[in-house]
């Protein structure tokens, strides 16, 4: 899975893919190193991702380049094999969109999502952010606590709410410094910075 | 004989006063109230406390060097551990003014109380119209 400003862009099989594209060059070391085997005429498997355009799109998303990851997702849902693939892309997209900056673009590949896998809690993940920045906080929090409520405890869904809160309720950090010894002494000597 | 005792007492009154006049010189400084700091490092309100709009306070106490450097550093009291960190980094990262020449450290510990503490910000309201 990838992050980028707290979107977060699922990467299909991308570990495995990841493993895939290990065991891709393991076996590329393998024949560079054993001619003799492949002399031997025996079959030779090529390990790698299914839909390569959907691996690629998501780590160009990871990479935080959303264009590009954009293009080849695009791409990778002509492609899409099956409902799966479909999904991740569409999440991407949202993901993608919302990085650069079409919300309600994003939008409409969140609710895509959505409407076919309502337990996916990354998506509801993405569409707190793309309603955050549409100005629809009050949909952003029922977002976040639906995500919350399939994902107790999620970081991710902490730091969305974070950015919600400092749209909402903005804060400033004030430290205070106190030199005295005991903490419930009195005095004045306290130094503070806003 | 008589000589001899005169001597000896003579000697051990300028030993007693010059001790004496030595005590005077010397003065206990407290650490924990007569250090004076010379450069106080305001510690990072941590990312994740801010996020999820954590507050808290944080006791750290320590013994101050001759040379005006902390050290022996130690949570004393806290309310979370997200502030401990950057609290002791506050402190290692400090300094105080270094003792004169016959000052002594009276060897009580020096401690310091961080308040962090998150405060509304006060929207600015389009003009009525």
């Amino acid at each position: 899975m990838a992050k980028n400003n707290g979107v977060f862009c699922h990467e299909p099989d991308v570990i495995g893919a990841r493993i895939n594209v290990r065991y891709f060059l393991a076996l590329g070391a393998l024949l560079l190193s054993g001619p003799q085997l492949a002399a031997q005429d025996t079959p030779k498997t090529v390990v790698g991702p299914r839909n390569v355009y959907l691996a690629d799109g998501a780590d160009a998303l990871f990479a935080g380049d959303a264009e590009e990851g954009v293009r080849l997702t695009l791409k990778a849902l002509e492609f899409a094999h099956g409902s799966r693939e479909t999904k991740f892309a569409h999440a991407n997209l949202c993901a993608g969109y919302a990085m650069l900056d079409k919300p309600l673009t994003a939008l409409e590949h969140c609710n895509w999502v959505i409407e076919r896998d309502p337990n996916y809690w990354r998506a509801y993940n993405n569409r707190a952010i793309v309603y955050l920045k549409l100005g629809r906080y009050e949909e952003s929090e029922a977002d976040i606590a639906r995500g919350q409520a399939l994902r107790p405890g999620s970081d991710k869904l902490k730091t969305v709410k974070g950015m919600l809160l400092d749209e909402t309720d903005p804060v400033t950090e004030s430290i205070e410094i106190d030199e005295r010894r005991s903490v419930t002494d009195d005095g004045d000597d306290v130094e503070e910075r806003k | 004989m008589m000589l001899r005792s005169a001597s000896r007492f003579a000697i051990a009154a300028v030993l007693a006063a010059s001790a004496a006049a030595a005590t005077d010189d010397v003065e206990q400084v407290d650490s924990s109230t007569d250090r004076v700091p010379l450069h106080t490092m305001i510690p990072d309100y941590p990312q994740v406390a801010r996020r999820d709009r954590i507050e808290g306070e944080v006791q750290v106490c320590f013994d101050i060097t001759r040379d005006g450097l902390p050290q022996r550093i130690a949570v004393r009291k806290s309310t979370n551990r997200l502030f401990e960190k950057p609290a002791r980094k506050a402190v290692r990262d400090s300094t105080w003014v270094p003792l004169k020449k016959g000052e002594v450290d009276a060897g009580i510990k020096a401690c310091r109380t961080f308040r962090f503490s998150l405060v509304p910000v006060q929207k600015d309201e389009p003009d009525g119209q």
